[in-house]
């Protein structure tokens, strides 16, 4: 049985013990090994899935257990003869007691304000950080994908290590050729995704289009809300002339027009029909998307150009695991199918395939991040619980005359659990209940700062609001449970003798209290050490040289359409950049077609080496590049270390010249290139390098490296940098490319958007403006996964540490209240302020230490799950765990200092007084 | 007649998952877990009875003498730990008068064209 389903039993059949005795009795058996069977298929075949089932059943059980002690304590019980024997007399009038305490619990707590809010609001924060994030982890992690069986639907990608290509998505051939050999898939749909100029209504527009396969349709098991899907006859080479509309796009852009199919729209200057509307909440593969467009797969296609996203559906049958096996048992056979691919290719570049389920891949980025904040604030609640627990030990410390007098008085011990168990069963409903409302707060807040993969499904919904109820009632209980075990089994009479000083069950009710502020000192440790790794991981990131100086920038994304001449594009763009450039408080107009950091899309592949002609069978250099134009550079402040500067000439001439980074030159030309020549645009499959026509490029300058590709070391790779316009196989179609604009010292480059938007458009109305952003934003947005994790556990930790400190303090303070007497007398017997202060601190340092002792065991125990997401910081960094343990002491002894004060000041006559 | 069930029937309360289940045993004897699928099964998952929910509603009906537990008879195919239920006389006629007064609303809604689809 899964660990999941095992836990999902355990917690049932712990609720059930809040069901009347004759009903556990009766049904306790039947409901267990029923629930085992409704798991186990929720399991094995049903869309649902355990937790959710599992939370359902608990729902439905919580929502019973009143009915069944109505019908337990009923006047005139309608019973058969069935249940007669166990009716021992006066247990209906016992249990009606309960709900009579119910009452009087509820009054009670109404007479004390502050105990309850304070008692409420800190359960409600422990309950509604857990909620909160529960609803994102259920949400993103544990439902399924919202595609019909969407657990069939995987994922397939390739990797080439061996020339430095980790990542590679899918090409034509490769499509071509599992479509052939792979009968455990039941459909296959290649999809991309790119940007387009929608125009013909009233302002240009950039829309995000998915280029699909027809068959992407029929493989999510989809149909459009309106109109038809793609056909197979959609799909033509020039990119068909179809569209079919996501439905917020239909909404907001056609305003819900029933009459758009059928009509035509400017996309790219290319008139499209629209043939289809897709359903609400339908979006792949992401939310980002405004319309679908029919993609042509060349059946014929080259094995390299691997540019492509892939899904498959699983046959009937086929597993992900058997899928994964036998697609690499089939890797081996590439060669065949491509004829002039080497074997030895597939085996030195590493050549590899991996299928994964498409919810798997989703995730990835998240799940660990996600899971570790989930535990972190699992913690924050328990140490919610020890708080509230230990302000109930407090108040029952202070009762405990009361409790005495009602025992004397004939109360049985039941009768004084029960009261206990329902202020705190109250006490934990009322905490759920705000919790609730914070929770949907938070969780608003949350999607607001992170950007999250399946951000448009995440709701506070059903099972999040049955797990309040759950994690309201057990919590209720377990904290109430504790001040109770302490009462119940004491002997009243001598409560009632030495109103509860200086006797064993007194000192033993303070041992509890010590353990429960140890232990949340140790949790509160845990978390403090944990957000310390994310804060020492964050000043790494922060410390990396990007390569380039971001502040002072804007970038702005420039969009032609599809399909025209690059010459054209070119100048265009250069004369927007003029246009800008001209604009006051601006330094520099660089024009590039991938910012650092912000654009995915990158060009690259195999390249030759004029000088170093390869020997058969060996694998040629790999390395990225993109266009820039003249002022790029300088804008970014990307320093030229070899060389010369690009210039205007450069394109105007079209001169086959090119840039380098450092990395290249010293991979390729042990720092020396200059001089060198090189040229891309031969394919993988090895056909020999250019002839001396072909348009080799001289490499004429090294700039610094520039981490274009990511924040870690193994982003930075070799890149080149051609001028904007060149011919022959390095020329790029330059649909998009944006301006990086340099603003003069200390100018705030969001206020220049609207100058240079206008400038743009007084020459070209009719080209789309995207990405109007700083840098500076671009190089925080890169950083935001592990900012926003340092967020949350920042958040979830100061949460930790207020709550224990306010717990060492009432704690501190009781004490102090509760010896007010014995101080007067040491006082008076000549003691020093000093040496009241020294015991008391004596006494909260001990308790500290033993928690501080606790939770870096614990620390070194569980930082180890996060390796995933730190960055260049080891999960047992000396200096995080030398720190942490200061700034719980220092808290500790703040939330010691003002009892301490007051201690000090007894005036022992008034202390003596007080008795 | 004149029991509780019979009045219960009467007032037109018998409560969703009490019809489902009395439904469920017409056709014989089952117990709780193939009550639920046989529940499941007939309203294609629209109402799917949950331990607590099922059990509960056992015990009110058995409670009101409209269902009873057989007590030794054990299908030995199955698990031996599940207790079997099964309709009582006065569980049939409250049934009966349940599906009469459901048809009786049948009969007026159809008569006053609420089902005509005009």
């Amino acid at each position: 049985m899964s660990p999941t389903r095992s836990l999902g039993l355990a917690a049932y059949a712990a609720l059930l013990r809040l069901m009347p005795r004759r009903y556990r009795r009766a049904y306790t058996r039947e409901s267990l090994s029923d629930l085992a069977a409704i798991l186990a298929d929720a399991e094995r075949f049903t869309g649902e899935t355990v937790v959710g089932t599992t939370l359902r059943a608990c729902f439905d059980l919580v929502t019973r257990i009143p009915g069944e002690w109505w019908a337990e304590l009923r006047p005139e019980p309608a019973r058969s003869g069935r249940g007669a024997h166990y009716g021992r007399p006066g247990i209906g009038e016992r249990i009606m007691n309960v709900f009579r305490e119910l009452r009087l619990a509820a009054r009670t707590l109404a007479k004390r304000p502050g105990f309850t809010g304070v008692a409420v609001l800190t359960l409600a924060l422990g309950i509604g950080a857990n909620v909160a994030i529960f609803s994102i982890v259920n949400a993103i992690l544990l439902q399924p994908l919202p595609y019909e069986d969407s657990d069939r639907i995987v994922q397939l990608r390739h990797h080439a290590p061996g020339i430095d290509l980790p990542e590679l998505n899918n090409s034509p051939g490769m499509l071509a050729f599992y479509r052939e050999y792979a009968d455990y898939f039941e459909t296959i749909a290649a999809y991309g995704r790119g940007q387009s100029n929608l125009s013909g209504s009233d302002e240009a527009a950039r829309v995000r289009v998915v280029a699909a396969e027809p068959s992407l349709f029929q493989l999510l098991r989809v149909q459009p809300y309106m109109g038809r899907p793609f056909n197979p006859e959609d799909a033509t080479e020039d990119g068909g002339y179809v569209a079919i509309l996501a439905h917020d796009t239909w909404e907001a852009r056609f305003g819900s027009d029933p009459g758009v199919l059928g009509r035509t729209i400017e996309l790219d200057g290319e008139s499209i029909e629209v043939v289809g509307v897709m359903p609400p909440g339908f979006t792949f593969p992401d939310a980002d998307v405004d319309l679908y467009r029919a993609l042509w797969i060349d059946p014929d296609g080259p094995f390299g150009e691997f540019g492509m996203s892939a899904i498959a559906r699983l046959a009937p049958g086929a597993t992900v695991e058997t899928a994964q096996a036998r697609s690499t048992e089939l890797i081996p056979r590439v060669p065949e199918y491509f004829e002039p691919l080497q074997p030895q290719f597939i085996e030195s570049s590493g050549f590899a395939v991996s299928v994964e389920t498409l919810r798997d891949r989703m995730v990835v980025d998240v799940e660990s991040t996600l899971w570790i904040i989930l535990g972190t604030v699992a913690f924050v609640l328990l140490i919610a619980c020890a708080n509230v627990a230990n302000l109930f030990l407090v108040r029952a410390e202070s009762r405990s005359k009361e409790m005495a007098v009602r025992a004397a008085m004939g109360a049985g011990r039941g009768s004084v659990a029960a009261s206990f168990l329902s202020e705190s069963l109250l006490l934990g409903l009322g905490g759920g209940l705000v919790g609730v409302i914070l929770a949907s707060a938070g969780v608003d807040w949350l999607l607001s700062i992170a950007e999250l993969p399946r951000a448009n499904e995440v709701s506070v919904g059903a099972e999040s609001l049955a797990l309040t109820a759950l994690l309201s009632v057990v919590a209720g209980l377990s904290f109430g449970a504790i001040p109770m075990t302490r009462y119940v089994g004491t002997r009243f009479a001598a409560v009632l003798r030495d109103g509860g000083r200086a006797n064993t069950s007194g000192r033993e009710r303070h041992r509890v209290r010590n353990l429960l502020v140890a232990g949340q000192l140790a949790l509160g440790l845990v978390l403090l050490v944990g957000s310390g790794l994310m804060l020492r991981s964050f000043a790494e990131l922060r410390a990396i040289d990007l390569g380039i100086e971001a502040e002072g920038v804007l970038t702005m994304g420039l969009h032609r359409n599809r399909g025209e001449d690059a010459g054209l594009s070119a100048r265009f763009y250069a004369d927007a950049a003029a246009r800008v450039a001209a604009l006051p408080g601006v330094e520099t107009v660089g024009i590039t077609t991938n910012i650092p950091l912000a654009s995915g899309n990158s060009n690259g592949g195999s390249f030759n080496i004029e000088s170093r002609p390869r020997d058969e069978g060996e694998l040629p250099p790999v390395a990225m590049y993109r266009a820039v134009g003249p002022g790029y550079f300088s804008s970014l402040g990307i320093p030229i270390v070899q060389g010369r500067d690009m210039e205007a000439a450069d394109w105007e001439e079209a001169r086959r010249v090119v840039w380098v980074n450092e990395d290249f030159a010293h991979s390729f030309f042990d720092g020396d290139p200059l001089g060198e020549r090189v040229a891309w645009g031969l394919d993988t499959d090895g056909e020999g390098p250019p002839g001396p026509d072909e348009p080799w490029a001289e490499i004429v300058g090294v700039v610094g490296d520039v981490r274009e590709f990511g924040l870690a070391d193994e982003d930075l790779r070799p890149n080149a940098y051609f001028p904007l316009v060149v011919d022959g196989p390095a020329a790029l179609e330059i649909q998009s490319a944006y301006l990086t604009i340099k603003m003069s010292d200390g100018q705030d480059p969001m206020e220049l958007v609207a100058g240079a938007q206008r400038a743009v458009r007084e020459f070209a109305p009719g080209v789309p403006i995207s990405a109007t952003r700083t840098m500076a934003d671009i190089v925080s947005e890169a950083m935001e996964s592990t900012s926003v994790t340092m967020v949350v556990l920042a958040v979830a930790t100061a949460m930790a540490l207020f709550l224990g400190a306010i717990g060492l303090a009432g704690v501190i303070s009781f004490v102090v209240g509760q010896r007010t007497r014995e101080i007067g007398v040491r006082v008076a017997l000549g003691a020093q302020s000093g040496d009241v202060s020294r015991m008391i601190l004596r006494q909260s340092m001990l308790v500290t230490a033993a928690g501080t002792a606790l939770g870096l065991l614990g620390a070194l125990g569980l930082t180890g799950l996060m390796e995933a997401i730190l960055f260049e910081v080891s999960t047992t960094d000396p200096v995080t765990f030398a720190v942490a343990p200061f700034v719980l002491v220092a808290v500790s002894f703040l939330a010691t200092w003002l009892p301490v004060r007051r201690a000090a000041r007894v005036d022992p006559m008034e202390a003596l007084r007080a008795e | 007649m004149g029991s509780d069930a019979a009045n219960d029937a009467k007032r037109g309360e018998l409560k969703t998952a009490w019809f489902h289940i009395l439904l469920a045993l017409a056709d014989g004897a089952q117990h709780g877990y193939a009550i639920r699928r046989s529940v499941k099964e007939r309203t294609q998952g629209a109402v799917k009875l949950y331990p607590a929910t099922l059990y509960g509603s056992i015990r009110e009906l058995s409670e009101r003498g409209l269902i009873e537990a057989l007590e030794g008879e054990e299908d030995p195919d199955e698990d031996q730990r599940r207790r079997y239920y099964r309709l009582t006389e006065s569980g049939r006629d409250a049934l009966a008068d349940e599906v009469g007064r459901l048809q009786a609303i049948l009969d007026q809604a159809r008569a006053t064209r609420a089902l005509s689809g005009a």
